[in-house]
């Protein structure tokens, strides 16, 4: 075996430009192993979580319709977006401290389309056998065999991808409602429409598209390498080592015919899901998935060579200087991940579950009473961000002898997660004023629970004597 | 994919996704600001001659909308970056 090329494959006129179909040898060994782990535990928690309960509802649930996410004990409603907003920050810029560090760790292990590709992948393998058994049935006509064959393939990839879709949509509707009413076809249109929709995305992401969606659409593969330095952790071959590559038989010294470590057997481009080939230097579209570590490791235990040919390793260590894993980018990205965390954790601890806003009457400024006193009109709008419905009740203070009049029974009821908006008057005898206006405080508290409140500022505008 | 590639000379399909697929990313973003600071449904109560939608009506049809926009702007800057026909 000599090709350089990846495969021999069709010609496919694929989505972005002519591309031989990469048809990834499959691998064993530590990296492998680790991948698997991944595929299991992020498929697990995605498969897993929804049918999780809490306090008698699904324990993460993305209430689109009643506007509210709930997470565990934690119930978010939009007013609290800005807590979404750190976390996705927070998510963000712990890729770059990650890919800092150790490169593309995010692609070779964790991300959804590394992972549903994996499973894609061995589906395929356990059918189709290995890479020339694919290979072969793709270029030879189209037999029974082969018909069935691929049926049964795409069978079992559009059912796995339509239990995914299925999957994605149970953390918008509850699960356990969802899953028998898909069966009895009672879903709804947009239920349906959002379950194909994604488990299409699915079946053409993992099944076909597969590396050309980290080539082609991914965003973080274009930038990724602006996180890098030459102490990031990348995967290399080791041309020192390595070169001049060729062919030779077991227990040939390779010093006495004049070559390096590589034997030139290609397993490392054959394993490759993107198709490149690691010897040829540090390139974008490697995702660092290391199975040319695994399978090279494989080829140097049967030369007797030492392991490592192919390595994980930054450039400083490839050109023998010292490695630093405490670098400016990694303290600095650090420092601000401990920053928004705390940040995070402050947002959620402080987080009030009564709210009040004060809104001013717009038309009348102030309006003299028969018996002398002014008034002032104001909208509260009383907001309840707890789990169930609370009582509650308004008082005002910091304007010594004024009155609030509101035309409602004490207490107000606000439903969970709703906003009441009740009028409310101010009246005072404006001798007691000493300016033209002055601030009232509005509290909301809790009936019930005395340590559950809010309070607002409101401007109270009079007439002085 | 070499910079120096006219843009007609791509196939219809590599166009088609240049122009779909960043307006998804850009929908899918515009979509959660927008019914983060909007509510459908007072939105409905407030305006008059509004449909009654339910929320998750609103929300996917605001989805499509905005992917709609976005894609005509991609669509129009593809357009604009073809060298000019004589």
């Amino acid at each position: 075996m000599s090709e350089h090329k990846p495969s021999a494959g069709d010609n496919d006129q694929a989505f972005y430009e002519k591309r031989a179909k990469v048809y990834p040898r499959e691998v064993h060994g530590i990296f492998a192993h680790l991948r698997l782990l991944g595929v299991v535990v992020l498929l697990g928690i995605f498969y897993g979580a929804p049918w999780l309960t809490w306090g008698g509802r699904q324990a993460i649930w993305f209430d689109l319709p009643g506007r509210k996410f709930h997470i565990l004990a934690w119930t978010f409603w939009p007013q609290d977006f800005f807590l979404l907003a750190l976390l996705l920050i927070i998510a963000a810029l712990s890729l770059f401290f990650f890919t800092a560090l150790a490169g593309r760790l995010w692609c070779g292990y964790a991300c959804p389309q590394t992972v549903w590709t994996e499973v894609f992948l061995w589906i395929e393998q356990r059918l189709e056998g290995d890479r020339a058994r694919q290979m072969k049935l793709d270029k030879g006509p189209w037999t029974s065999r082969k018909l069935a064959i691929k049926g049964t393939k795409h069978t079992i990839w559009v059912l796995f991808s339509l239990f995914t879709g299925i999957t994605f949509v149970g953390y918008f509707t509850p699960i356990v409602e969802l899953m028998p009413r898909f069966f009895t076809l009672q879903t709804g249109g947009w239920e349906n429409f959002w379950i194909l929709f994604y488990g299409f995305a699915t079946w053409g992401n993992a099944g076909f598209m597969r590396e050309q969606v980290c080539i082609y659409m991914c965003p973080y593969a274009r930038f990724q390498s602006a996180m890098f330095d030459k102490d990031t952790l990348v995967i290399s071959y080791d041309p020192a080592r390595g070169e001049p590559r060729g062919s030779r038989k077991r227990g040939v010294d390779p010093r006495e015919k004049g070559l390096g470590d590589c034997i030139d057997c290609t397993l490392c481009v054959q394993v490759c899901p993107t198709g490149i080939d690691i010897r040829d230097g540090l390139q974008y579209q490697c995702i660092g998935c290391a199975a040319c570590v695994d399978v090279c490791d494989e080829v140097m235990d049967k030369m007797e060579y030492p392991r490592g040919l192919v390595r994980y390793t930054t450039e400083n260590a490839m050109e023998g200087k010292p490695a630093h894993v405490l670098r400016p980018r990694v303290i600095l990205y650090g420092l601000l991940l401990l920053v928004l965390f705390a940040a995070l954790a402050v947002g959620i601890g402080i987080r009030n579950p009564v709210g009040i806003d004060v809104i001013r009457d717009r038309n009348v400024l102030y309006r003299e009473l028969p018996d002398g006193r002014v008034e002032n009109v104001y909208i509260l709008k009383l907001l309840n961000k707890a789990d169930s419905v609370r009582d509650y009740r308004v008082e005002i203070r910091g304007l010594p002898g004024a009155e609030l009049v509101i035309d409602r029974t004490m207490p107000v009821a606000v439903p969970a997660g709703g906003v009441v908006e009740i009028p409310a008057r101010v009246r005072i005898d404006p001798a007691l004023l000493d300016m033209p206006t002055a601030e009232v405080i509005f509290e909301a508290r809790v009936e019930g629970l005395p340590d559950e409140g809010n309070e607002r500022r409101g401007r109270f505008v009079g007439r002085m004597q | 994919m070499s910079e120096s590639v006219n843009v007609d000379e791509r196939p219809l399909v590599q166009r088609a996704i240049a122009v779909l697929w960043p307006s998804f990313l850009v929908a899918g973003v515009a979509t959660v600001l927008l019914f983060t600071w909007v509510d459908p449904a007072e939105l409905s109560q407030c305006l008059d001659g509004m449909p009654a939608v339910t929320r998750m009506e609103a929300y996917s049809v605001g989805f499509f909308i905005l992917w709609l926009f976005a894609a005509t702007a991609s669509a129009l800057t593809c357009y604009f970056g073809r060298p000019p026909s004589r």
